[in-house]
């Protein structure tokens, strides 16, 4: 059996979780707190991909990164990015997809934090970046748990977006849902077989690990 | 409580106390007070005051007029009266207004107190107080 | 001296309300805002506080501008020297007794302050513990420990002890009052409890629909009618009973109770909870010697 499918979806995952951290956390912060009008405008926006078709999205995508396109073109020319059919195409079509999976915990979180604590905060001279990093963070830790293995777990899981903005090039694009795909398309069911018990598993394992842990079973080690 | 509306007349002070002298519609009630002048500013000749005593402390004189240690007496007219098993109630009707008066029902009946009966409404000086 | 003279519209449970005061605090003293709820008394600490802003308002505290709105002056809450005890007592739930204060600490401060905090209020035992693991009194104590770390110029209280129960209530006022005199602290307190800010408070402002209504000493404030009675006690009414003819009110003053004979006519304008004046002649009351 080829392992890098399932190496090449983990990669995938790990750059997109990681990203999508740094980008939900202002993003949710703003959205739990703002004020603003646009507020709805934006919320929807994020929670687009919860109800659109992947392949929309990644059609979509795949106009706009296309280099005979003025936006893909311009990517080209001045950062050298071809965005389709490579893997920084995915980590950025992943990061969409993944968007509302990762900020709707931590939106969630902070908004049922006491808004006294963040102005106890203020009042005692801390900043506000002080405030979300020493008080908001460390109160929503099962928020912020619950997101990163959410937008983890649905990573592993896309297919649609994958195939039409990556398409299927081994070792680059060729992630494990496509592979499944690809195996039971050449009738080659044993392959497509173990690629879905281990997704299945990992994906199992890592679901349980998050209730465990928000569920206080596991207080001990996460303190 | 009783609440009576009077003007202040006069007012004789020795060190904290004072005695104060108060026309009501042309009855006096006196009562004294551990307060003077200068320590409340109310203590003002011809101040309007209120004169307040509880129904309590309403004293009930009936038939003859004996020499008594209370300077504050009114005469009035039993207006009703509601017998309890230990108090009763008396409402006296006088010319400064109605006053309420809490004896007991024991005396009540030894003085056979009666509705319309003309007695004596009389207040210890030390127990009014004034309000403004 | 502090100076506060504020404009804000407020929209409360019943339309909206003109929150307008204009109001001079003395240096040292112990202030209390006494009202109803719902008369803006929040809403003022808060825009002192800088949290919330006012539509129009002047602010100065020992010289220095707070807030100014002709001249487009408003200092952010981390910039106003305040100490702040809210209700819920906002501790970090993240942090221990201990790491709450640390917290507090401005850069470069010295930490001996922390420790002398803990020793006056007497939390020594308790430093390592979660807030979670406090009671409500303790978790107040630690929220005025909190306060106090970085010296503030005003400490604010809102509503800090009434949560509590009367006996817990009665040592952190203590707390408080010993805090408050041995920084030589400007505090203001909010409170509806007028046995509470009687014993506690140098002046008294009394809020009614956003203005101040009535002010002074809290005798004078809380005495409506000037009463000769030389003794006089303020406290709760827990309970109107009828007996024969006339009724007996108990009342709560302090930590003690009193019975009280009154007459129907009064008995009538009275309600379980109301607050009033007990007095009584000087002349009345025994005194006897306890051994």
């Amino acid at each position: 059996m080829d392992w890098e499918p399932l190496l090449l979806t983990f990669k995938l995952a790990l750059v997109t979780t990681l990203l999508l951290l740094v980008i939900s956390i202002p993003l949710a912060y703003w959205l739990a707190y703002t004020k603003s009008r646009i507020k709805p405008v934006l919320e929807t926006l994020v929670s687009m991909p919860l109800v659109l078709p992947p392949t929309v999205l990644g059609f979509y995508l795949l106009i706009a990164f296309s280099p005979s396109n003025t936006f893909g073109n311009w990517l080209n020319e001045y950062f050298g990015l071809q965005l389709i059919f490579s893997f920084e195409g995915l980590v950025i079509a992943s990061i969409l997809y993944s968007l509302p999976f990762m900020v709707h915990p931590i939106q969630a979180g902070f908004s049922n934090l006491s808004s006294t604590i963040i102005e106890a905060s203020y009042v005692l001279g801390k900043s506000k970046i002080i405030t979300l990093f020493k008080v908001l963070l460390p109160n929503i830790k099962p928020s912020l748990l619950t997101g990163i293995v959410l937008a983890f777990a649905h990573t592993i899981g896309e297919f649609g977006v994958v195939l039409m903005i990556g398409g299927n090039m081994p070792g680059k694009t060729k992630v494990a849902s496509i592979a499944i795909y690809d195996e039971v398309e050449s009738l080659n069911y044993d392959a497509a077989n173990w690629y879905s018990l281990i997704l299945f598993i990992i994906t199992f394992s890592i679901l349980l690990i998050v209730y465990l842990v928000n569920g206080g079973y596991l207080k001990r080690f996460w303190k | 409580m009783n609440i009576l509306k009077g003007k202040i007349k006069t007012i004789k002070s020795s060190g904290s106390l004072s005695l104060v002298t108060i026309d009501i519609q042309g009855i006096f009630f006196s009562t004294i007070i551990l307060e003077t002048p200068s320590t409340a500013s109310y203590l003002i000749p011809e101040n309007q005051i209120k004169v307040i005593f509880k129904e309590t402390e309403v004293i009930i004189g009936k038939d003859i007029e004996h020499a008594i240690s209370i300077q504050n007496k009114i005469a009035g007219k039993i207006l009703e009266i509601k017998k309890g098993d230990l108090l009763s109630k008396l409402t006296i009707e006088t010319r400064i207004g109605r006053l309420i008066a809490v004896i007991t029902s024991d005396i009540l009946y030894q003085l056979q107190l009666e509705i319309n009966e003309n007695i004596i409404a009389m207040v210890k000086t030390t127990e009014i107080m004034l309000s403004e | 001296m502090i100076h506060i003279a504020l404009q804000k519209k407020l929209t409360a449970a019943n339309g909206t309300m003109l929150l307008d005061i204009n109001i001079n605090i003395e240096q040292g003293k112990l202030v209390t805002l006494y009202g109803e709820s719902g008369a803006g008394k929040t809403s003022i600490f808060r825009i002192i506080a800088g949290l919330l802003h006012a539509d129009k308002g002047i602010i100065t505290v020992h010289q220095n501008t707070w807030l100014d709105t002709d001249k487009g002056i408003c200092l952010k809450p981390q910039q106003r020297k305040i100490g702040f005890v809210f209700q819920e007592y906002a501790l970090f739930p993240n942090m221990t007794v201990k790491e709450n204060l640390l917290f507090a600490l401005e850069k470069g401060q010295d930490r001996q302050i922390i420790k002398e905090l803990i020793d006056i209020i007497e939390l020594g035992e308790l430093q390592n513990r979660k807030p979670k693991n406090l009671s409500g009194g303790q978790k107040q104590r630690v929220a005025l420990a909190r306060a106090m770390v970085r010296k503030p110029e005003i400490l604010m209280l809102d509503e800090p002890l009434s949560a509590l129960d009367t006996k817990m209530r009665a040592k952190l006022q203590d707390y408080i009052l010993k805090i408050h005199k041995q920084f030589n602290l400007t505090t203001l307190l909010i409170s509806h409890e007028i046995g509470e800010v009687i014993k506690m408070s140098d002046h008294i402002f009394s809020i009614k629909n956003g203005k101040v209504v009535k002010q002074g000493k809290p005798i004078d404030v809380f005495s409506t009618k000037q009463v000769s009675g030389k003794f006089q006690f303020s406290g709760e009414i827990i309970e109107i009973k009828k007996e024969d003819v006339i009724y007996v009110i108990t009342i709560l003053i302090g930590a003690n109770f009193v019975k009280i004979v009154a007459d129907e006519t009064e008995a009538q304008t009275m309600a379980i909870g109301d607050k009033v004046i007990v007095a009584s002649k000087a002349f009345n009351p025994l005194l006897q010697k306890i051994n």
